[in-house]
């Protein structure tokens, strides 16, 4: 890769939830974790294009699962993060913490 | 709980995936939904989960609508058209001016092709509106040593034809010959001109009658022929459409005819015929193969082509030939369809003509338009640049383009269509009803469907022709140059260049159409106005035809004529009358094969033939020919007395080429000699094909005619004596129909109308032709002068004087203008070629018309660019320094 690549802050979350998730990830379960976690209902499509955004970036790989009954026979595509992706994550937690120094008991619940 | 009752409504699934489209993720969204599903089922009800489903399923489907936008193919195309035409219709509005200004051009360019289409379409394309036209055929006889093309047939003929062709390629074959008659009774004697036909003509023609009946074979017989049946117009106007007609005698040509039927409105085939006889032969008629009068009119047998006949028709012929060689030898025969066999010949190039000016007027509008909406593309360059930078497609923006021209055509077609209807009712009201009857069709001449069709197209051709060079010029180049310009005067050369290219194109179109305007207007004026052997002024002309039943013979004519000279010249309005066969600028002429004494012919088979004329005494005076030998016409040369002849000087120059025509002798066909008392100067019967043609004169009395004309000399108008004259022949015989009463002017007018309706086409589409050159010219050079008010501020800045200025203008101007003109002269030269043979060198190219033309074109162009030119002197350095 020639540069950096930046998340922004939805995809910065999707990124750690794919992580968490493990070899579970995929739309359903990244949906609800983000929901419960994150205390954020996302809009389906929003979530397939943010999704799709990262693997465009080359943060997220995707790989298709087998074909499942209660799926309809459809299979489920999971997710995993690639090192490209990886490194984002560093370089944006990087760069909060930098932010955060200092401001800790300015921003400190009183 | 059925079996699965985790399964989402299946319909809803679907769309979802419909919906999805191409998307890569498509399977695993309704997957994952469809495992969602279960889920809410599972902890609501199954309706609230269907309900659920659904919601998500459609707002799912709504983001990849939006998303997936541009490949989405029809709807939204639909959409994206709607938008640029709001958008185009936007800036029309926003331009009102120039898009008035194009309609206007538009209008005038496209009008008159739609008038020429017009014009094509009713006279070449459909000059008949019968059932079935095109089965309908002439078969015709050709000849090589013809007059014309078409020959017509002689009854023998037209018999034989018509029995070897029962049951073969041509079915109904009928014939039909001229019949004009004089109609006595009720009103006052009238001319009507009727046609002798077979007894299947009508069924040719696929004609019913509106009463009675039309002809039976029983009706060719003599005895049974005085049959006649009539026009819905002759009934409506002569007997009062009186519905008990059929059955009842009229009187015609002195005799009684039966009415035995009336044909409905608008047949009146042919040359707007008003009568119907059956053409029955005597015995003597019916074995004739020397004269021949007739045309033949048939339609084609079912399942049989024109190229059958054609060959049934060859092998007649071939038959007839052998078994008739004096007569029949070397004669043809050919199948014409009816349009190619009645059309004039000499309508075609005329129209060519026409629709090749048309042309050149609409190149030349187009051209104008285009240069207007060039300008208007550099202004909008600025705009076009910033929305290619920010990803606009450049077809999008062409598309756009084409549009807005698109949409200034439609704006025009209405106007166009004005435009033509103007035209064509010019064209009609200017046309004499006498003549309009020989050109099928010309009463058909109306804004039709198919016109509008013709309009609509002729529309978006030329919007795609105007439209598409400021369109693509828009968007080529790079982005750079448009962002760098202000959007006033930033052009880039190649646009100058571009718009300059038009100009020259304009004037380079204009000027041959001046050429071919100006050489048939002096053709016209020519014709017209040039001394052609006779007087035509203060001379009132008419013809009388003396009906055979009462003028039988050679020495009743010669009563009427004696008698009716002195009724006429005892009027007092009159100065002196005379008769004659046939008048100078007649629209017929009679020729004559003649021998002359002491020179055997040098082919007895196909002697010399001249014009005749058989006229009274005061024929040379009243039309002012000179007699250049001998003597005229006495009242002695009566029969009995000497046979004599006199001849023009052509005849003479020809046949007595060392003098001594006077005392010549001469004789017509195989009849008495006749010996030449004077010589005549030469006239122009026709300037079309015989201009100063050798011509025999004889005494009327000694050879009385039954077909003639009058003319009556008059110190004043001569249209004030009609009715003096009128009441002198009703003196000699009150049943007596005169017609064409005309001045010779006017007879002279009427013989050159072709001409004069090409001078006058010629001249409209030409004064057109030169305003939209000279207001393109002008419009551009506005332009430039606008482009260069900066340099021109620094070159005044640096000493550059009013007068420098101009000049500099004016020579800018005038490098374009000669340009034009240059490749104009080419183009007038070759239009002036093709209009003499065209026109059957009816015109002639004349170097100095063209080059005199060309001097008034650029001098135009010069004062038309000379207001530009001012305003470049009057530019103030300062402000114009100041405005970049």
């Amino acid at each position: 890769m020639s540069g950096e690549v930046y998340v922004g802050e939805l995809e910065h979350q999707l990124l750690l939830i794919v992580l968490h998730l493990g070899g579970d990830a995929y739309a359903n379960p990244i949906r609800e974790m983000l929901a419960s976690a994150a205390g954020r209902p996302l809009a389906r499509g929003a979530l397939y294009t943010a999704l799709e955004r990262l693997e465009l970036k080359g943060c997220l790989r995707s790989t298709l699962g087998e074909s499942l009954r209660e799926r309809g026979g459809r299979p489920r595509r999971y997710f995993t993060v690639t090192p490209a992706g990886l490194r984002a994550l560093r370089q944006s937690r990087r760069v909060l913490l930098g932010l955060w120094k200092g401001l800790e008991s300015k921003l400190e619940p009183s | 709980m059925t079996a699965e009752p985790q399964r989402p409504p299946a319909r809803a699934e679907r769309f979802l995936a419909a919906a999805l489209g191409e998307s890569v993720y498509r399977d695993d969204i309704v997957g994952d939904l469809h495992e969602a599903y279960a889920s809410v089922a599972e902890r609501h009800s199954i309706f609230y989960a269907r309900w659920w489903y659904r919601l998500h399923a459609l707002r799912l489907a709504a983001r990849y609508a939006v998303r997936l936008r541009p490949t989405v193919k029809r709807g939204h195309a639909m959409d994206r058209f709607a938008m640029d035409l709001r958008y185009a219709l936007r800036s029309l509005v926003k331009r009102p001016l120039m898009a008035a200004s194009v309609v206007v051009t538009l209008a005038l360019a496209i009008g008159a092709n739609a008038a020429v289409f017009g014009m094509v379409d009713a006279l070449l394309l459909r000059p008949f509106p019968m059932r079935d036209v095109d089965r309908i055929v002439m078969p015709v006889q050709t000849s090589p040593t013809g007059i014309g093309r078409r020959e017509t047939l002689s009854p023998a003929d037209f018999l034989d034809w018509r029995r070897d062709l029962a049951g073969g390629a041509i079915e109904h074959l009928s014939a039909f010959e001229w019949w004009d008659v004089n109609l006595v009774g009720r009103d006052e004697p009238e001319r009507v001109l009727g046609f002798f036909v077979s007894h299947e003509f009508f069924t040719a023609l696929a004609a019913q009658p509106a009463l009675g009946r039309t002809l039976r074979p029983e009706d060719e017989i003599i005895g049974n022929h005085t049959r006649v049946i009539l026009s819905d117009g002759l009934w409506k106007r002569r007997f009062g459409a009186d519905p008990a007609i059929v059955g009842k005698p009229i009187v015609v040509d002195e005799g009684q005819w039966i009415v035995v039927g009336v044909m409905p409105p608008g047949f009146d085939f042919p040359m707007r015929s008003e009568m119907w006889a059956p053409l029955a032969f005597d015995e003597r008629t019916s074995k004739s193969r020397s004269s021949r009068y007739l045309t033949a009119i048939g339609r084609l047998a079912d399942g049989r082509s024109a190229a059958d006949a054609q060959a049934q028709l060859t092998i007649i012929s071939e038959r007839l030939a052998r078994e008739y060689p004096e007569t029949n030898r070397q004669r043809a025969a050919k199948v014409y369809t009816l349009s190619g066999g009645m059309i004039d010949i000499g309508l075609p190039p005329i129209l060519s003509l026409w629709q090749a000016a048309g042309l050149f007027v609409l190149l030349i509008a187009c051209a104008n338009i285009a240069n207007l909406l060039l300008a208007r593309g550099a202004e909008r360059e600025r705009d076009v640049a910033i929305r290619l930078a920010l990803g606009s497609n450049r077809g999008r923006i062409v598309r756009e383009s084409l549009l807005e021209s698109g949409l200034l055509a439609l704006a025009a077609v209405p106007f166009a269509l004005g435009v033509a209807w103007a035209f064509l009712h010019l064209m009609r009201a200017f046309m004499p009803g006498r003549i309009m009857r020989f050109i099928a069709g010309w009463d058909q001449l109306a804004v039709d469907g198919r016109m509008l069709a013709a309009t609509l197209a002729l529309g978006v051709i030329a919007a795609v022709a105007f439209g598409m060079m400021p369109a693509v010029q828009m968007v080529r180049g790079h982005l750079s140059d448009g962002l760098k310009t202000d959007g006033r005067s930033g052009v880039g050369p190649r646009r100058q260049r571009l718009r300059r290219v038009l100009v020259v194109c304009e004037i380079a179109l204009a000027l041959p159409l001046l050429v071919a305007a100006m050489l048939s207007i002096t053709s016209v004026r020519r014709y017209l106005t040039d001394w052609q052997g006779y007087d035509p002024e203060h001379v009132l002309t008419l013809r009388v035809v003396l009906p055979a039943a009462r003028y039988p013979d050679a020495a009743s004519r010669r009563r009427f004529i004696t008698a009716a000279l002195d009724e006429l010249n005892a009027v007092s309005s009159v100065r002196e009358a005379a008769i004659g066969n046939i008048l100078p600028a007649l629209d017929s002429n009679a020729v004559r094969r003649i021998e002359i004494g002491g020179q055997p012919p040098p082919d007895p088979a196909n002697p010399p033939a001249v014009d005749y004329r058989a006229v009274s005494p005061a024929y040379f005076s009243v039309l002012s020919m000179p007699m250049l030998a001998g003597r005229a016409f006495t009242n002695g040369d009566q029969p009995g007395a000497e046979p004599v002849a006199i001849v023009s000087q052509s005849m003479a120059r020809k046949f007595w080429p060392d003098g001594g025509a006077i005392g010549g002798r001469v004789r017509i066909g195989q009849g008495e000699w006749l010996t030449v008392v004077g010589i005549c100067g030469d006239v122009i019967h026709d300037w079309f094909d015989s201009r100063n043609v050798p011509t025999l004169y004889r005494p009327i009395a000694q050879a009385p005619v039954d077909a003639f004309a009058v003319a009556a000399r008059t110190p004043g108008d001569p249209r004030a004596i009609v009715d003096d004259v009128r009441r002198a022949l009703a003196r000699v015989n009150a049943t007596q129909p005169v017609f064409d009463i005309m001045t010779m002017r006017q007879m002279l007018s009427e013989k050159t109308i072709g001409l004069q309706y090409v001078a006058g086409v010629m001249a409209a589409f030409a004064g057109l032709a030169l305003l939209l050159a000279v207001l393109g010219l002008y419009a551009v050079m506005t332009y430039l002068v606008t482009q260069r008010v900066r340099e021109i501020g620094v070159r005044i800045a640096l000493g550059a004087t009013a007068a420098d200025v101009t000049r500099l203008t004016l020579a800018q101007a005038a490098r374009l203008t000669a340009a034009g003109v240059g490749i104009g002269l080419v183009l007038a030269l070759a239009l002036g070629r093709a209009m003499e043979a065209g026109l059957l060198g009816v015109v002639s190219t004349d170097v100095r018309i063209s080059a005199a033309l060309a001097l008034m074109l650029g001098i135009t162009a010069l004062a038309a660019s000379y207001l530009p030119a001012r305003r470049a002197a009057a530019v103030d350095p300062i402000v114009a320094l100041r405005s970049e």
